[in-house]
C-alpha cells in the first residue's frame, strides 16, 4: 500500500463520471488499498493507547502535499525560517503516512490556510503542535507528561526534547526501529552516554542479539531501563537499581551468599559502583525528611532548604560539618522544628560512568576499595535536595563531614566501617592504648621509687 | 558472711601444699574461650577499622570473623550469665552484701595496688572458692558483664544486619549512633585487656594468677 496509490484513485475520480466497467475497476482497486491499509492501521492501534484514524482523512493530504512537497519557508517572529516542505515519499512510508495531515494539524481544520499567523519561533511552533499527539497517543503522552523531559520543557529549557525531536515531525517510524544499537533517538542529546553504553556489556550483549538466560529478554536498550516517554531523574529514587534487578533477579540472593550486609550494600551502593570498575565515585547525601519519609522537596514545592543552602554555600567552598548541622536542626518558615537529616549514597560520578557496565568477573569484590579511609568515594562529597520531578540540586561539601563527630547527629544513617571513621574516636583509641600500657610502666615505676624512699625511721 | 559449701565444687577444696583450688576446669575454659574470642575480637576490629594501616587480614575475612567469633562470645555470655543466675555460685560477686563495708573493702584493695604491694604488705582480700575476687575485681567484671558486654553485643547485633534491624537503628538514632557506641565500648575493652593483662601479674608471684588460671590451684 502507497499512499501514492490513493491519491492517484481520488484524482482520477474527480475528472467525472467513469463506465460502469471503469467504476468497477476503480471499486477492486479501493477494496484492495482499504485491505491493505487495515494491517497498517491495526499495527498503530496495537500499541498502547493509540486510537486507530478514519481513512477518509488521507484524502486531504492531497492537496497538503500539493504546496507542501514544495520548497516553501515561512519568516518566524525571532528571524528564523521555518521550512514548510514536507518530504512526500519519508511521509508516506512513515507510520502516519496513512492517518492524514490534519490529524496532527487539527488546528488548521475549518481555518484559512495559508495562515498569516505569526509564529513566533520554532520552538514555540513544535511545542504548539506537540499537544495533537495526545489525541491518539495518550497513554504515552500522559507518561511523557511526568517525564524529566517535559519538566525540562516546562522550564524553558530550548533543549529539551518534544515528541517530534525523538520521533521526528513527518518521517515517523514505528518501534522497531529504536530496537538495534543505532543510538537513535537518544543519541541526538546524549551522545557521551550513549557511547559509554554501546562499549558496556550491555550494549554489546544488545549488538550480538543475547538474551539473558533463557527468558529470552534481550540485552537492554535505552528505553528498558530508562523507559521510553515516563523517563525520571535518573537518581531520583531506587527506581533505576530495580529497574536491574527486574533482569539481574538472582543477584540479591547471588550477593547475600558472599557480602556482609548485602541488603544494606543493595540500598545505599548503586549498581555501577561495583559494577563499572573504572568508574570515579562520589558520596551524595541526600536530605531527607524523616515526617514525610522523602527526599526534601521531592513531593513539595517548599524550596525553604534549597534557599538555605544556597544562603550556605553563596562563597561555594563547600558546607562543612557546622554548617549541615545548623541546617537540619534549624526551624521551618513557621518556627516548628523539623525532622531532617542527611542520607548517604554511593554513586558513580557521571552519567558516562553509570553506562560503562562491564562483565560480572570484573565487578569490584574487594571490599578494602571502599571501606578505607582515603577511598575515592569518601573524598569527593556532595549534598543533594530534591526536587518535585526528582532532579536534584547538588552542593559541594567538605569531605570532613564524613568523619566529624558533629555527623554523628546529622549523617546518622551513613557510616562505612573503615572507610568514614570519626577522627576523635581514632584519638580516643590512641590514648586509650597509651593509657592501657602507661598504666603498668607507671605502676613499676611508681614501686621503684616507693621501694627506694627511706622509712620513716630508717635513718 | 555465708561460705560456699565444699561439696557444690566439682572438686573438693582440698589444699594441695600450700595451694586452694579456686577455679574448676569449666570456669578455666570459659575464662579462655572468652579471653581468646576478645582478644580476636579486638584484632579483627583493628583490622575492620584501619584498613589500608593494619594489613593482617582481608577485610572481608576480618569482618567474617568478627561476626562468628562475636556470635560464640555471645554464647559464652549466656552460658556465663544461665550459670550465674541458675546456681548459688553467684555469691563469688556478692560476698560482702554490705554497701559500706564492700567499699571499705574497695579502698583499701585500690591503697594496695597503689602503696602496699611496694611495701611488701599482704593483698587485704584472702583469695577463697567463694570469695576468689576482691573488691575491685568484683565491681569492675559487673559493670563489665552486666552493663558493658550487653551494649556491645546488642550494637554489634544491629550491626551484623543492618536492614533486619533498621527500624531499631533508627530508635536508636541512627548508624553511625550505633558504630560510635560500638567502638568506643572497643576503646575501654582496648584498654581493659592491656590493665587486666597486667593485674593479672600482681599475685604473690607475677605467675601466681596466670599459673592459677590454667591449674585452678591459687597459692596461698
Amino acid at each position: 500500500m502507497t499512499i501514492q496509490s490513493l491519491i492517484g484513485c481520488t484524482t482520477s475520480n474527480k475528472r467525472g463520471a467513469l463506465p460502469a466497467s471503469a467504476a468497477l475497476l476503480v471499486s477492486f482497486v479501493i477494496l484492495g488499498a482499504v485491505l491493505l491499509v487495515t494491517p497498517a492501521a491495526a499495527n498503530i492501534a496495537s500499541e498502547p493507547g493509540v486510537k486507530s484514524q478514519s481513512a477518509k482523512s488521507v484524502k486531504s493530504d492531497t492537496k497538503c502535499l500539493k504546496c507542501h512537497s514544495r520548497d516553501r519557508e515561512k519568516k518566524l517572529e525571532d528571524g528564523d525560517v521555518l521550512s514548510l516542505h514536507v518530504a512526500k515519499a519519508e511521509y508516506a512510508d512513515s507510520v502516519h503516512g496513512e492517518i492524514g495531515c490534519t490529524s496532527c494539524h487539527q488546528a488548521l481544520v475549518g481555518k484559512k490556510h495559508p495562515s498569516r499567523e505569526p509564529i513566533a519561533s520554532r520552538r514555540e511552533h513544535s511545542l504548539a503542535l506537540n499537544q495533537s499527539c495526545r489525541s491518539c497517543h495518550a497513554e504515552n503522552f500522559e507518561q511523557y507528561e511526568h517525564s524529566i523531559h517535559a519538566s525540562l520543557v516546562a522550564e524553558g529549557n530550548q533543549s529539551a526534547p518534544v515528541c517530534t525531536d525523538c520521533h521526528s515531525a513527518h518521517a515517523v517510524e514505528s518501534m522497531a526501529v529504536y530496537q538495534p544499537v543505532t543510538g537513535l533517538p537518544c543519541k541526538n542529546c546524549h551522545e557521551n552516554i550513549f557511547d559509554a553504553y554501546a562499549q558496556s556489556v550491555h550494549g554489546g550483549a544488545r549488538v550480538k542479539g543475547n538474551v539473558i538466560r533463557d527468558s529470552h529478554i534481550q540485552a537492554p536498550i535505552c528505553s528498558d531501563c530508562h523507559q521510553a516517554h515516563g523517563i525520571t531523574a535518573v537518581a531520583a529514587s531506587d527506581y533505576l537499581q530495580s529497574t536491574c534487578l527486574d533482569c539481574h533477579e538472582g543477584a540479591t540472593v547471588a550477593h547475600k551468599e558472599w557480602l556482609p550486609n548485602a541488603g544494606l550494600h543493595l540500598d545505599v551502593i548503586t549498581c555501577a559502583v561495583c559494577h563499572a570498575p573504572m568508574a570515579e565515585h562520589r558520596v551524595n547525601l541526600v536530605l531527607y525528611d524523616n515526617v514525610a519519609r522523602l527526599p526534601v522537596g521531592q513531593n513539595e514545592s517548599d524550596t525553604l532548604f534549597e534557599e538555605r543552602l544556597r544562603a550556605i554555600d553563596e562563597a561555594g567552598d563547600g558546607l562543612d560539618p557546622v554548617e549541615l548541622w545548623k541546617l537540619v536542626r534549624a526551624n521551618d518558615r513557621d518556627g516548628q522544628a523539623t525532622d531532617v537529616t542527611l542520607r548517604g549514597r554511593m554513586e558513580v560520578s557521571t552519567g558516562s560512568e553509570a553506562h560503562q557496565l562491564s562483565v560480572k568477573a570484573s565487578a569490584v569484590r574487594n571490599c578494602d576499595s571502599c571501606h578505607q579511609k582515603g577511598s575515592d568515594a569518601f573524598e569527593n562529597v556532595t549534598v543533594s535536595i530534591s526536587r518535585p520531578d526528582g532532579r536534584k540540586i547538588r552542593f559541594d561539601a567538605d569531605k570532613e563531614i564524613l568523619s566529624s563527630m558533629v555527623s554523628v547527629d546529622t549523617v546518622g544513617e551513613f557510616y562505612v566501617l573503615g572507610g568514614t571513621r570519626i577522627k576523635i574516636l581514632d584519638a580516643l583509641l590512641v590514648l586509650s592504648l597509651i593509657g592501657g600500657l602507661a598504666i603498668p610502666v607507671g605502676h613499676i615505676a611508681l614501686g621503684k621509687i616507693l621501694k627506694n624512699k627511706p622509712q620513716e625511721g630508717d635513718q | 558472711m555465708q561460705t560456699i559449701p565444699a561439696e557444690h565444687f566439682r572438686h573438693d577444696e582440698t589444699s594441695r601444699h600450700d595451694e586452694t583450688y579456686i577455679n574448676p576446669l569449666p570456669v578455666r575454659i570459659w575464662h579462655w574461650a572468652n579471653a581468646l574470642g576478645f582478644i580476636l575480637l579486638i584484632l579483627t576490629g583493628f583490622q575492620i577499622r584501619y584498613v589500608g594501616i593494619l594489613n593482617l587480614l582481608s577485610f572481608e575475612t576480618a569482618v567474617k570473623t568478627h561476626n562468628w567469633v562475636g556470635f560464640a562470645v555471645i554464647a559464652n555470655f549466656l552460658i556465663w550469665i544461665v550459670f550465674y543466675l541458675f546456681t548459688d555460685k553467684i555469691k563469688v560477686y556478692h560476698p560482702e552484701l554490705d554497701a559500706k563495708k564492700f567499699f571499705l573493702n574497695f579502698f583499701q584493695q585500690a591503697r594496695f595496688y597503689s602503696y602496699g604491694i611496694f611495701k611488701g604488705e599482704k593483698s587485704p582480700h584472702h583469695v577463697r572458692p567463694h570469695d576468689k575476687f576482691n573488691p575491685m575485681q568484683s565491681m569492675t567484671y559487673q559493670i563489665l558483664m552486666l552493663m558493658v558486654i550487653p551494649v556491645q553485643f546488642f550494637t554489634g547485633i544491629l550491626m551484623w544486619d543492618v536492614k533486619r534491624f533498621e527500624d531499631v537503628i533508627e530508635m536508636v538514632g541512627g548508624l553511625r549512633v550505633v558504630s560510635t557506641i560500638h567502638i568506643l565500648v572497643f576503646i575501654l575493652f582496648v584498654f581493659f585487656i592491656l590493665v587486666h593483662a597486667y593485674m593479672g601479674a600482681l599475685g604473690h608471684k607475677p605467675s601466681t594468677h596466670y599459673k592459677e588460671m590454667f591449674t585452678g590451684y591459687e597459692e596461698d
